[in-house]
């Protein structure tokens, strides 16, 4: 199985483009603190190996590895919920290494439904998605209990990108979710008109039977029903326990203090931004977390609106052309493969970028490729390797 | 070769639509805060000056079952401080203004110092005098405000310093130096539920730490602590505090509403006032409690076990007759005030002659009890003395309840050693001395079982609208109860009953067990638990420490609280 592609010169140069960036905005976010920038120089050499080493493995091989995969993910999921260690316990401590166990969960994820959904939908195996679902669920379940409700949550996005994928399609995916969104649009009187005029119309558009017409309005109907009334049974002080632990990231008494200061700090770079190693609020260390989760808003305080826009356009091509290679893959599994990468990437820009612009609850998602930290690093370049690989052999089956 | 595997066509262009849709988001998103706002933000990141200020919530209030306050907030100054804005120069000018010690302020500068861009309680507590002097020289103390805060207030502070207990500084702060958590009791345990949520105030101040302007995003408003009603009667355990103080002793004093569990007194004297402890106690008044002879900081109504003597005996009585060992009408050898058993001489109190076991209750002899209890098993008796509440704490809620102790085997061989004890032990236990050790709540307990005909729920000190039935049920039969009721009755009201003296002239029937518990070298201590069913179903147990015997010193504090509950009960209709 040679390489039948010649380079592509996109990828390449945007994804060199992207590592470079991150280290210049790394030495700047760290601030005093220099040993973070050496730190991240290694992690972006070991990163730059596993890329490489990715990008010639054998696909079939990773193929007959998911199995594996997956337990070994289990493993170490749970010995992060026993033994995490770490501000939020969700890293794990072997010998030297800190390992954050939810990235490789989110790796197994893309492998394990590049194997099995277009399996599924080629031929229909009688509970064979709800066995998937369950599989890949646990994944999921696991990474909550962490407890990393913001993980988990995109974990949940990139399963359903890959169900969309491999063609299930949407309304599949949203009456699958409907128990959720009833929940969430609860909320408001109007907001859960509007699930319901979604929901009739998407069951009207698959033509369904009578019995599921009413299976899914009772139910939803139940759970929106229910959801208001049994968070009304919980007193304040367990509300806010329940969001703590859930997101311990939301900040309840800081009240948005995170995410008041990341919008000065991006507001006050303007079009041209202050300049490397003169944002005020990066330097004067007012943002918080600025070299992990608001890495961004550093970024954006320097190199101002024209940086932003050309950091976001880097990922749009890279995104685009494994894109493009997934589209073009004839083997099914390289498809999922490469389009699990860029939902990942999406997902994690969107969210990462969106909360520090204030649009998006905060969560400790990464931006990929220039946040601090080598779990997350070496995951994206593993990702990336192999989507690589899917590029130049798209012509393999 | 192979056949090309089928896969549909891949919905490339709705995902790459669906990226393109949020990447504009954002990108709107930039427009507005580099472009639109650009100006603006710069403008305040070059100051950076948005100031967090919390506002604290006011903690719930603690009500008794009345609704009388117990605990609330009264308003107080404080002093704080942002210190990034606070010019050092100016401490001297502080200290002399707040009347500090300048080490003394020094070192909260420095503890200000590690929220550098919060607000920072410096002193609390400050009268309008004092802080309007702080208030007069703002304009030249960047950084520094004057607020007015809910500052904890306990109305009977000596009363419930136990039960309630106080607040203080936050060991480890969530949002501002300054915080308050409750240190001990129920301000302590229910912490998370009196402790609302704090406020929060942006402004936007200048390099002089003056106000400029308030942040566009609005202020939070705090919102109070939940409010907690007590089962407890304020009255009653005022009463039963005065009561206890006029025999010149140490005491404690429990009752409890046997039918719903609701302890109404857990009365501990003496106390100490927790206001002192309110904004930090001083070193003089620390000490000054630490050096009562009284001790008040003990806790004597369930942290404190003592030798129950007789008023256990309700329990060895009902051990007795369920073990089979008598019945109603056995009558064993008559006490003839010392019995000499295996060498040594086991004493009672009187010389009763021959009587049944209703007999040996009413006046309380200790030779019944010796020559029936011998023909029985120790851990049987330590076992069913259990299920009446002995032997482990019998709340779920009150802070360091003491468990008491009971005798068996297992103890008695850690203590003595192998064959360093014998029959002798269990005798002694039978009447309450010995290896057995209850607290007051313990003792109020096992009349309240008796009493309630083994269901006694639940105990509680917090009011709920529910109550769920028979928790405390130690399987003992109908008739026992009936005896050891009949006991407990005739102790009262018959005239050579232990307790008819003292409470005898009531006018409604109290059934009740005196006990004068010897301690050691030290004046015994003065017990007596029973109950009454009528106006209420109330159970209760005096202890009255080293007061001496126990019909005529507890028996007393036992009457005037059933003279107060009449009284609450004759108000009411």
């Amino acid at each position: 199985m040679r390489p039948n592609e010649k380079t592509d010169w996109f990828f390449i140069v945007s994804l060199v483009l992207l590592v470079i960036l991150g280290l210049i905005n790394m030495y700047s976010a760290s601030g005093s603190q220099k040993s973070l920038f050496t730190h991240q120089l290694v992690f972006v050499a070991i990163g730059i190996i596993v890329f490489l080493g990715a990008a010639n493995f054998p696909l079939r091989l990773l193929e007959e590895t998911a199995p594996f995969l997956y337990v070994f993910s289990l493993i170490l999921l749970i010995l992060t919920i026993f033994f995490g260690s770490g501000p939020a316990g969700r890293w794990l401590q072997i010998g030297p290494l800190n390992l954050q166990a939810s990235e490789i969960a989110k790796f197994t994820l893309i492998v394990l439904s590049s194997r099995w959904l277009p399996a599924l939908k080629r031929e229909s195996i009688t509970g064979g998605v709800s066995l998937f679902l369950f599989t890949s669920g646990i994944l999921v379940v696991l990474t909550m209990l962490q407890p990393d409700l913001g993980t988990a949550s995109s974990m949940l996005m990139l399963l359903f990108g890959m169900i969309y994928w491999a063609g299930f399609g949407f309304s599949w995916i949203f009456l699958f979710l409907s128990p959720i969104f009833a929940a969430l649009s609860s909320i408001k009187f109007t907001s859960w008109i509007g699930f319901v005029v979604v929901l009739c119309w998407i069951l009207y558009r698959s033509a369904a039977k009578p019995r599921k017409w009413v299976f899914f309005l009772v139910l939803t109907s139940v759970i929106a029903a229910a959801t208001p009334a049994a968070w009304g049974l919980l007193r304040p002080y367990q509300q806010a326990r329940l969001t703590t632990f859930l997101n311990p990231e939301a900040d309840p008494y800081g009240a948005g203090w995170n995410v008041i200061q990341s919008s000065v700090a991006i507001g006050s770079g303007g079009i041209i931004g202050q300049g490397f190693l003169k944002g005020s609020q990066n330097e004067l260390a007012f943002l918080p977390a600025r070299h992990t989760d608001f890495v961004f808003s550093v970024w954006a305080e320097e190199w101002g609106f024209l940086g932003s826009l050309f950091l976001l356009s880097l990922y749009g091509i890279l995104i685009w052309r494994i894109l493009l290679g997934a589209k073009r893959s004839i083997n099914p599994f390289n498809s999922m493969l490469g389009a699990g990468t860029a939902f990942f990437l999406m997902i994690h820009v969107i969210v990462n970028t969106g909360m520090t612009l204030g649009m998006m609850p905060v969560t400790g998602l990464p931006l990929p490729l220039i946040t601090y930290g080598g779990s997350h690093l070496i995951t994206e370049m593993l990702l990336l390797g192999f989507s690589y690989n899917t590029i130049r052999n798209w012509r393999s089956y | 070769m192979r056949s090309i595997p089928h896969f549909h066509n891949r919905p490339f262009r709705s995902v790459i639509m669906f990226m393109i849709f949020f990447f504009l988001l954002l990108v709107s998103k930039l427009i507005e805060l580099q472009m639109v706002k650009g100006d603006y933000y710069r403008e305040l990141s070059s100051k950076n000056h948005i100031r967090l200020i919390a506002k604290p919530a006011p903690r719930g209030i603690i009500r008794d079952r009345n609704g009388v306050v117990l605990a609330d907030n009264a308003p107080a100054f404080t002093v704080s401080l942002v210190s990034v804005e606070f010019d050092s120069t100016n401490t001297m000018l502080l200290s002399d203004l707040l009347k500090m010690d300048i080490v003394e302020l020094n070192s909260r500068l420095a503890a200000a110092n590690n929220t550098p861009f919060r607000s920072t309680e410096i002193i609390s507590g400050l009268t309008v005098q004092e802080a309007g002097r702080v208030a007069d020289n703002l304009y030249r103390l960047g950084g520094v405000s004057v607020d007015v805060v809910p500052r904890r207030r306990y109305s009977f502070g000596t009363s419930f310093c136990h039960l309630i207990g106080y607040v203080g500084l936050a060991d480890s702060t969530r949002v501002f130096e300054g915080e308050l958590s409750g240190r001990t009791g129920l301000e302590r345990i229910l912490n998370d539920r009196l402790t609302g949520e704090y406020g929060l105030i942006r402004e936007v101040v200048d390099a002089h730490g003056r106000v400029v302007e308030k942040f566009e995003e609005g202020d939070i408003e705090p919102s109070p602590g939940e409010n907690i009603t007590l089962t407890l009667d304020s009255r009653l355990q005022l009463v039963s505090d005065s009561l206890i103080r006029a025999t010149g002793h140490q005491g404690a004093v429990v009752a409890l509403n046997y039918e719903t569990g609701e302890i109404l007194v857990l009365s501990s004297v003496p106390g100490y006032d927790t206001n002192l402890f309110i904004g930090g106690i001083s070193i003089k008044n620390w000490e000054a409690i630490l050096n009562d002879p009284g001790k008040p900081l003990l806790n004597r109504s369930w942290a404190t076990p003592y030798p129950p003597g007789s008023t256990y005996k309700i329990v060895s009585a009902a051990w007795l007759l369920e073990a089979g060992i008598v019945t109603e009408n056995t009558m064993p050898d008559p006490c003839y005030r010392t019995f000499h058993f295996a060498g040594s001489d086991f004493r009672c109190w009187g010389t009763h002659g021959r009587q049944n076991i209703v007999g040996a209750l009413t006046q309380s002899c200790d030779t019944y009890f010796y020559r029936t209890s011998m023909l029985g098993d120790m851990d049987e008796m330590a076992e069913f003395s259990r299920g009446y509440g002995m032997g482990a704490p019998v709340t779920d809620i009150l802070p360091g309840e003491a468990s008491g102790a009971l005798p068996t085997r297992e103890l008695l061989n850690t203590v003595f050693g192998q064959g360093g004890w014998g029959l002798g032990n269990l005798m002694i236990a039978s009447i309450g001395q010995g290896e057995v050790l209850a607290t007051p709540i313990q003792m109020a307990v096992t009349a309240a079982i008796i009493a309630s005909g083994g269901s006694l729920p639940q105990l509680s000190v917090l009011k709920t609208d529910s109550y769920n039935d028979g928790n405390w049920n130690p399987g003992t039969s109908e008739n026992t109860y009936r005896i050891i009721r009949q006991g407990m009755k005739l102790a009262v009201s018959s005239s050579v009953g232990t307790v008819h003296r003292s409470m005898g002239y009531l006018p409604v029937q109290v059934f009740a067990k005196s006990g004068t518990a010897e301690n050691g070298d030290n004046e015994d201590h003065a017990w007596v638990n029973g109950y009454i069913q009528e106006p209420a179903p109330i159970a209760f147990a005096v202890i009255i420490e080293n007061g001496g015997s126990g019909g005529s010193v507890a028996g007393p504090v036992a009457a005037g609280l059933i003279e107060a509950i009449l009284e609450s009960y004759h108000e009411t209709q």
